[in-house]
């Protein structure tokens, strides 16, 4: 109470002249009435009067000396009066001004308080309605601002253009995909490279989605790929793209099957001449089929959107096209072959009259829309600015790079049956009605069905895509198939129930089976690859002239029958797309084409009308999580996740960190997992460099003995960055050399093998691909769940032994390490709170960084401590000594007692660390990675989950190459590929079995 | 099953496959790997079981007894068992052992057939090589229909 009294008092006070005090015992008989203020204001006496000299004292006075002898005799009026005219002027002012409470029912008593007094006056008596009408108005003055903003009702807010300039807002930073509202109405959205992602539903369906993906349908929303077109002599494009691949890492731009434009690929990039360093990452890519008479090729190169930027980079590099087109012309410059697309495609260079027209007609309107209407176009590109070119050409090479983010919407469909869902929404296009022929039209399909080659190219597509009726699986079609095709706006034939599309036994039967084993057997027939969907006119005009909702739902409320199909189709419900098959898992043996399915591309703002019935055909929708979910079962790596030598790799490294960091710093400590007892030195992120480099140290002390000469050879080379290794025949080699001899693979091998492993065969591996990563999947044999950043460690002998003689063991334990930082965490800390300003703290850290050394023997003296572990966990910056004598050991056989003896002195790190210590975490130079436990370590895994699939616990993750060499060099044959998995919060190893797929 | 990829030389030996594709084979077979795609898959009933040889026997086994008996809602008066190729084998002997089991009252009914499969050979060197080769190859397969035979 006391300290509401004094902050009225501070209030009261705020209006008088600065010579006025309260003291504070003469406040107490006042009371808080003005009265008592005024009374209060009668004792106290202003000094500076010169003639009043010293005898008036302020305030009250203790004792009995308060008011001294000598008054004066007379007093000149004026003189009082001038000296107190401030004071009176003030005193008048407060007796005015209402106080307390600057509200004024802040004055009313409690009982007589109303709601909503504030907004109706009248509720107030009337004695205070005029102050508080008052500040009413005032407040509304102020206020004004910020409630004509806000006053916008909902249904202002809600109306069409408000709120399209609203999400137009909104997505300024992050990109939304066309299919955003719907999913973030069911997603939990995530803001990732420069667009709004959905991660995963809301609801529970984490395996029901991996049902879908293994025995119905999955479908995702991939449009956030970025599409960079490529236009050129073929023979251009091939010599500059070839600087970017090498052939050593499997099928290049030029393989036969995909330059044909016969079948989607796959590459990994790197710089250019680069190869095997300076990766940029996976992309997709496909060739348009060749037209006849025309050397130019087009080419679509599908990459992640963290990779765009270095790919175009990259690509305007090889290509020399350093001539950036600016955005405005950006109809003009592109010498697209010819809109009409087909076959005749660039036979005939001049436009037809009709189609010039039409086009400039389109363009026409695309400039109105662009001046009159900008707030409508919600398409666009989240990963660069508007301004920014999205073209260049090269004189020297007439190579075209066209940016075509977001002009392509791609739908990803997994599963077994993603074929039955596509041939039941979507339905191939009707032709035209002969009057609609004759006229001219400016929508894109009546011209284009005029001429009879195209018709007759559309009639092979739809032939084709009826076959697929056929089929019972996804997986009956060749690998990358590429279908292209015209359909009907998917909205006029939605059902009116959410149904499942199955495959259906009576249409199959219609259905060729000559015909369908051609197509199981060779693919898709070149010519019927060809789509309008290639030629960008085609593209904007389908999506300038899409029917709106709006529309489509009048055409409907006019039918005659109620419910009844929309016919004839509206002559703009055409659209072109292309299908693209999706292999599966092509690699290993396990679950061969597991995962395969159709990728949908269409044409930009076409997004929703196909969303919505392809969702109405049962599939199930997912979103990241589920797409990294998938790249899991297939065994495949997921970018940018599992490339840490990308560039995008390691800044995802970097995210991911941070991620993890902020996760576990939010954790009470004492509920933190200390990740220095489990001996885990890098729970967040793997330091692949230094695992690399210390191997190579490894091999270069043992191989001393053997392989001399290899081993002085790589002994000259400068410190290489890692890489991870994608030479195919490496690979091959290496998971033939995992399998153990009693394998099943092995004993079918018909052909005797290239190369068996031994030393020598290592040793040269090692030579040429020493600084490599091996990317590897594990799959544990009883059970345990591995999860992210878990290490990979060799057995020892005695772990194999244990495992031959006991099948379903646990696994080795690791001893519990000692935490030596615990101390100096703690001391930091509590020195951080006495330091408080004084300058005593560092002295004291100082002495702290001399107690690392000091407090040793008090940790070998703990009784759950094993004397061999100490050195181990023992901060050492001599650690290379140590790791060059460890292996050493191991390769004899004697790992159990391997860190005993060695580095009995490693200096503490040095005090500048200490100020990022946080408990539980290794301060950052780290000690050795591979000997800091009791089993050696190989690597880490990237990803790793109980996989519903393989029914066990699988990981994937990268190792070092030498490393597991030597590792599979001292294991006996019929238990060869068996390494440990442990956890980085847990002690216990769990043998799990290597393979690597190639 | 077999190794579904392995870098073995590959017969030259097209069968299912017309013109350009014999030509191609000519070249030096190391060239290739073989991928073996999956078995055409028909549309599966609820009483419709494929025997494999990775799935244990015995498990397979009492998926089938499962089956017939039926847990709680009922068994099938039949089921079919289908067995390719190795697994043939296999799908025999569990017919058996599920007549066996139930003291002949079940009866079996067994249709051989000829399954087609398809291989992919993938050239190694794609630049260069050409087209990959897909060839058939023909398997045979069991379909044993277990079931108990009408009362009458």
């Amino acid at each position: 109470m006391s300290g509401a009294k004094n902050r009225m008092r501070n209030k009261k006070m705020r209006d008088q002249p600065g010579n006025v005090t309260y003291s504070s015992p003469g406040w107490r008989n006042g009371g808080d009435t003005p009265a008592g203020r005024t009374g209060e204001a009668q004792h106290v006496k202003g000094h500076g009067l010169p003639h009043q000299g010293g005898g008036w004292v302020r305030g009250h006075q203790s004792g009995g000396s308060v008011y001294p002898q000598e008054l004066p005799k007379y007093i000149t009026s004026s003189y009082f009066a001038r000296a107190r005219a401030a004071e009176v002027k003030a005193m008048l002012k407060a007796v005015n001004k209402r106080t307390g409470s600057c509200h004024t029912f802040g004055a009313l008593p409690k009982h007589m308080r109303r709601r909503a007094m504030s907004h109706n006056t009248k509720r107030l008596p009337t004695r205070l309605r005029e102050g508080a009408q008052r500040m009413l108005e005032k407040s509304l003055l102020t206020g004004k601002k910020k409630e004509e903003s806000k006053a916008k009702s909902r249904k202002a807010r809600r109306r069409h253009g408000n709120l399209l300039l609203e999400f137009n807002r909104r997505q300024r930073k992050n990109m939304w995909l066309e299919t955003h509202i719907w999913h973030a109405k069911r997603f939990h959205m995530l803001k990732k490279w420069g667009y709004c992602l959905g991660d995963r539903p809301t609801f529970k369906c984490y395996r029901a989605c991996y049902r879908a993906m293994s025995s119905h349908c999955l479908l995702q929303d991939l449009s956030y790929y970025c599409c960079v077109e490529l236009q050129g002599p073929e023979e251009e494009l091939l010599s500059a793209l070839s600087r970017l691949t090498s052939k050593d890492a499997g099928p290049t731009f030029a393989a036969v099957q995909c330059l044909s434009g016969r079948r989607q690929g796959s590459v990994v990039l790197y710089g250019s001449d680069q190869y095997p360093a300076q990766p940029l990452g996976p992309v997709l890519f496909l060739w348009r089929p060749r037209c006849e008479g025309s050397t130019d090729r087009q080419l679509w190169i599908w990459g992640h959107p963290t990779l765009k930027q270095d790919l175009l980079s990259e690509l305007r590099a090889v290509c020399q096209c350093s001539e950036a087109v600016l955005p405005v012309p950006v109809h003009v410059p592109v010498p697209e072959p010819t809109p009409a697309g087909a076959a005749e495609a660039a036979a005939i260079p001049p436009k037809g009259p009709a189609q010039k027209q039409a086009s400039s007609r389109k363009r026409k309107r695309a400039e109105q829309d662009s001046d009159g209407l900008p707030a409508k176009k919600i398409f666009g590109d989240g990963t660069r600015s508007p301004t920014c070119p999205v073209t260049w050409k090269s004189a020297l090479t007439g190579i075209v790079i066209n940016d075509l983010t977001m002009e392509i919407v791609r739908y990803r469909l997994i599963g077994p049956l993603s074929h039955s869902v596509l041939t039941e929404a979507l339905c191939p296009a009707t032709d035209c009605d002969v009057e609609a022929k004759n006229r001219q039209s400016c929508f894109w399909w009546p011209e284009h069905s005029k001429q009879e080659q195209n018709m007759a190219l559309h009639r092979e597509q739809t032939d084709v895509f009826q076959l697929l009726k056929g089929v019972y699986s996804s997986t009956e079609i060749p690998g990358g198939s590429v279908l292209g095709l015209t359909v009907d706006d998917p909205r006029l034939t939605l059902p009116r129930m959410r149904c499942k599309a199955e495959p259906d036994l009576q249409q199959a039967i219609g259905v060729d089976e000559e015909k369908r084993r051609a197509l199981t057997l060779q693919g898709v027939p070149e010519h019927c690859c060809q789509s309008a969907l290639w030629d960008r006119n085609v593209r904007d005009n389908a999506t300038d002239n899409k029917i709106t909702e709006k529309e489509l739902n009048r055409m409907r409320s006019e039918l005659l029958v109620p419910g009844s199909c929309l016919k004839p189709t509206p002559p703009q419900g055409r659209v072109p797309v292309l299908l693209v098959h999706q292999p599966g898992k092509q690699l290993g043996q396990e679950m061969p084409s597991w995962g395969a399915g159709w990728d949908l591309l269409l044409p930009k703002g076409w997004g929703m009308p196909f969303w919505v019935p392809l969702v109405y055909r049962g599939v199930r929708v997912a979103g990241l999580q589920m797409s990294a979910k998938h790249s899991q079962h297939k065994g495949a790596p997921h970018f940018p996740h599992d490339y840490p030598d990308c560039i995008a790799g390691a800044r995802f490294q970097d995210e991911q960190q941070a991620e993890l960091m902020n996760k576990f710093t939010r954790r009470p400590p004492g509920k933190r997992t200390n990740y220095i007892k489990h001996g885990c030195l890098a729970p967040f992120r793997c330091p692949w460099q230094q695992l690399v480099e210390e191997w190579v140290e490894i091999v270069k002390e043992t191989g001393e003995g053997s392989d001399a000469q290899t081993g002085v050879e790589t002994d000259g080379v400068p410190p290489r960055r890692f890489s991870v290794l994608r030479s195919r025949k490496v690979m091959r080699q290496l998971s033939v050399w995992c399998k153990p001899s009693s394998s099943k693979g092995q004993r079918l091998q018909r052909a005797p093998q290239p190369a068996s492993l031994c030393p020598a065969t290592a040793a040269s591996l090692w030579a040429s691909h020493g600084h490599s990563l091996v990317w590897a999947r594990f799959s544990l044999l009883a059970k345990g769940r591995p999860e992210l950043h878990a290490m990979v460690c060799v057995p020892t002998d005695e772990d194999l032994r244990l495992l031959s003689k006991e099948p379903r063991c646990m696994g080795p334990q690791e001893p519990l390490h000692v935490d030596h930082f615990r101390k100096r965490v703690k001391s930091a800390r509590k020195g951080k709170k006495k330091k408080g300003g004084k300058a005593k703290g560092a002295s004291e850290e100082q002495v702290v960084g001399s107690d690392g050394v000091a407090e040793k023997p008090d940790s070998t003296s703990d009784p759950s401590q094993r004397p061999t572990e100490q050195p181990s966990s023992v901060p050492a910056l001599t650690q290379n000594q140590e790791v060059v004598s460890t292996p050493s050991r191991t390769s004899d056989g004697d790992t159990d007692a391997t860190p005993a003896s060695v580095a009995p002195s490693a200096p503490a790190p040095a005090p500048a660390t200490e100020e990022r210590l946080v408990l539980g975490l290794w301060p950052e130079p780290l000690p050795s990675v591979t000997s800091h436990c009791s089993r050696v370590t190989l690597g880490w895994v990237t990803q790793g989950d109980f996989s519903l699939a393989a029914g066990c616990g699988e990981a994937l993750g990268l190792v070092s190459l030498t490393g597991l060499l030597q590792a599979l060099l001292r294991q006996p044959p019929e238990q060869r590929g068996l390494l440990l998995l442990r956890n980085p919060s847990s002690l216990q190893y769990r043998f799990a079995k290597v393979t690597i797929e190639a | 099953m077999a190794e579904p990829r392995s870098p073995a030389p590959v017969p030259p030996n097209p069968v299912g496959l017309p013109s350009e594709g014999s030509v191609v084979v000519e070249m030096d077979p190391v060239e290739y790997t073989l991928r073996k795609r999956l078995p055409r898959k028909l549309p599966k009933r609820r009483n419709d079981v494929y025997v494999n040889m990775k799935t244990d026997f015995k498990a397979q086994l009492a998926r089938c007894q499962k089956l017939l008996d039926g847990g709680g809602t009922g068994g099938h008066r039949e089921i079919c068992i289908h067995g390719l190729g190795l697994a043939i084998n296999r799908a025999i002997n569990i017919a058996l052992q599920l007549q066996a089991s139930s003291q002949w009252a079940l009866q079996i009914a067994a249709n051989t057939s000829t399954v087609e499969l398809v291989d992919d050979l993938e050239p190694e060197d794609p630049d260069e090589a050409g087209e990959p080769i897909t060839r058939t190859r023909n398997n045979s397969a069991i379909h044993i229909k277990v079931f108990y035979p009408d009362p009458q």
